[in-house]
């Protein structure tokens, strides 16, 4: 996934920002509401992080814009406002869910996986792709029980075929996940990536429909 | 309140009391001045009477030989009942020569000298006429007097007798119309708690309660300012320290999950354990700062059972040994004049007392019953009433081997006292000998 994290507090969002990142997503760390604001016009993120105290305004000014031009993109509101009236605003302006702070990492994990399932329309915390099971919010994929290890930019190709698993993903939105990692793209990355996936999980799992993009085979769907 | 002095009564009484003495004192003087005006007309009228038969009595006295026996005038129309007024007609040693037919022929005490003579019985005008040699004496019976005086006494207090009570009535009505702006006031200011700090607005109020009025508005205004001024110091204060504490906690998980393997690992994990006891402290005073700011009262009414369900929900989420049973039957709701977080606080330290101090493999039941009375249950010891009183108390924990501010049940007792409510705490066994700690919310 692609995350836009937006903590004006330093320390905070250096813990944050390499949490996120150590779980294999791509992140991007800004500070402001007009940074938050330019950034989500430029790119399309998979869930972003929202403070709402920000030295620019309050973080429910950016989500009613977002929600108002109809930008659906998953907000998590991480605020230290734990008042009952804040949670019913924060989740009346359009925000997926609000995390009190302080929280624990694990927790926001949590989250996070839970707002990116419910997007990605996958109601269970496993999926099955042949003889693989796929645990993306686990960050684990496993052959038979054994472990199989992706980098960050494998997992970052994995989440946004899965995402879009019923539909085909192009190339260019592959690209796009693959941005947020600082990787310079040139024209064949994504065809290293997914070559490099197919290695890893099979030549099966990843069906190529040439000229139009890339699709994932999801063989099931299934709760722990 | 009977032993309560009221400005009602007061006023009543004394104006009724006032006003019956000062009819009193009016009827005493009219009785006074009538008694006057009554003696000079008498004695106008006595006088004119002497004047006017003095020569009519000389006249016929000269037409008469003998004038040695004293003689009685015979009425014309009989003894009357009502006649006042007699006469004699005396000569210069004393002698009566003549006298009126209800009158006894003994001379009047009264000496023949012009003018008035007054005695316990009678008031006596005597003129005297021929040279001094005749003298008429016109008697008239005080009684007379009296009688009138009495009779036009009693004419001016019998009205008062009836008037007066219809007097007090009219001061009742008249008191209790004056002072409603005053009831309507009190009435304002009573219903101003920290829920409902609004100004006071009253139509037509008299120009007497308007400094009041005036008064208690900006007294409230200085409230309600020093009230928000507390409100959002603790809100602010909220932020300022859940941020560090949030970055400190963020850093030092990042770090022991760094420090895999490594020996200072379990250090970092017992800094992460201090700053979350940190962090729950930090919650439980913010509470504390808040429920001391009273935000449990509010002046609307709102319905609870909503946020009852947030707290669960968001209680489910962090929990994941669903260990809570949630029971609240469809459509039944909790309508109360209170502060939404005010609520969720006291659920969130009634659900977290449970969760903590309760057996910990055995569920939480959180029901909401008929009437809105929330139950909360866990499996615990047996506790005495004692021990049940102890635990209310600040800065004391159910159990000392387990985490925990011991402010919890403070916090939710001081919210529910500004909502009306209480929290009722009891230790009960079950049939089967199980023993259950039930903290109970009744509005």
């Amino acid at each position: 996934m692609r995350v836009l994290l937006v903590e004006d507090d330093a320390i905070l969002g250096d813990a944050v920002k390499a949490h996120v990142a150590s779980l294999g997503h791509a992140v991007d760390w800004v500070t402001t509401l007009e940074d938050a604001s330019v950034s989500l016009r430029a790119v399309t993120y998979s869930l972003m992080l929202l403070d709402l105290r920000l030295p620019d305004g309050s973080g429910l000014t950016l989500l009613r814009d977002m929600r108002g031009r109809e930008d659906a993109t998953p907000v998590i509101i991480l605020t230290a406002h734990d008042q009952i009236s804040d949670r019913i605003e924060g989740l009346n302006c359009g925000a997926d869910d609000y995390l009190v702070k302080p929280f624990n990492l694990g927790e926001l994990t949590a989250r996070m996986g839970a707002v990116a399932r419910r997007y990605a329309r996958i109601p269970s915390t496993f999926l099955c792709l042949g003889e693989l099971k796929v645990q993306p919010t686990e960050r684990r994929i496993l052959r038979k029980g054994e472990d199989i290890a992706l980098s960050g930019r494998e997992w970052a190709v994995l989440d946004t075929l899965l995402a879009r698993r019923t539909a085909i993903v192009s190339k260019s939105q592959i690209e796009e996940a693959l941005y947020a990692f600082g990787a310079e793209i040139e024209s064949n990355t994504v065809e290293v990536y997914v070559s490099r996936l197919r290695k890893k999980l099979g030549r099966e799992v990843i069906e190529t429909l040439r000229g139009v993009g890339y699709r994932i085979k999801v063989d099931d769907v299934k709760a722990d | 309140m009977p032993n309560q002095p009221s400005i009602s009564r007061l006023l009543t009484v004394w104006l009724s009391g006032g006003l019956l003495v000062f009819w009193l004192i009016a009827v005493g003087l009219g009785v006074y001045v009538m008694q006057d005006e009554f003696g000079e007309i008498f004695d106008s009228s006595l006088q004119e009477t002497a004047e006017r038969l003095a020569p009519l009595v000389v006249d016929d006295l000269f037409l008469r030989d003998d004038n040695t026996a004293t003689r009685q005038l015979e009425s014309l129309y009989g003894t009357m009942p009502d006649e006042y007024l007699t006469y004699q007609v005396r000569d210069a040693s004393g002698r009566v020569l003549l006298h009126s037919h209800n009158v006894a022929a003994d001379p009047y005490p009264a000496p023949l000298k012009a003018g008035f003579w007054e005695d316990e019985h009678r008031r006596i005008y005597t003129v005297s006429a021929v040279s001094g040699t005749v003298f008429v004496q016109v008697a008239d019976s005080l009684d007379h007097r009296k009688e009138a005086a009495t009779e036009g006494g009693f004419a001016l207090l019998l009205p008062g007798l009836l008037l007066l009570p219809l007097s007090v009535l009219a001061v009742i009505y008249i008191v209790k119309r004056a002072v409603r702006p005053v009831d309507q006031l009190r009435q304002a200011i009573s219903s101003k708690d920290s829920g409902n700090l609004s100004e006071i607005e009253l139509d037509r109020m008299p120009v007497e309660l308007q400094p009041i009025m005036h008064s208690v508005n900006l007294l409230l205004t200085r409230l309600r300012g020093a009230l928000e001024a507390e409100r959002e110091l603790t809100a602010n204060s909220a932020h300022e320290l859940r941020t560090p504490i949030a970055g400190a906690l963020a850093q030092t998980q990042m770090l022991i999950s760094e420090l895999a393997q490594s020996p200072a690992q379990p250090r970092a994990m017992q800094v992460e354990s201090a700053l979350q006891k940190l962090a729950t402290l930090n919650e439980r005073l913010l509470q504390l700062a808040r429920a001391e700011a009273g935000i449990g009262a509010s002046g609307n009414a709102v319905d609870l059972a909503p946020i009852l369900d947030l707290v669960v929900e968001e209680f489910d989420r962090r929990d994941s040994s669903g260990r809570l049973i949630y029971q609240r039957d469809a459509g039944l709701s909790l309508i109360k004049p209170a502060n939404p977080d005010a609520f969720a606080i006291i659920l969130r330290n009634l659900i977290e007392n449970a969760l903590l101090y309760g057996a910990a493999d055995a569920p939480v039941h959180i029901e909401m019953g008929q009437g809105g009375a929330i139950t909360i249950r866990n499996k615990a010891s047996a506790m005495s009433d004692e021990e049940l009183a102890h635990i209310r108390r600040r800065f004391v924990r159910g159990d000392n081997t387990k985490p925990g501010s011991g402010l919890g049940l403070a916090i939710t007792e001081r919210l529910l006292a500004q909502m009306n409510a209480r929290l009722e705490l009891s230790s009960i066994t079950t049939e089967a000998g199980q023993s259950l700690f039930q903290a109970k919310i009744a509005f």
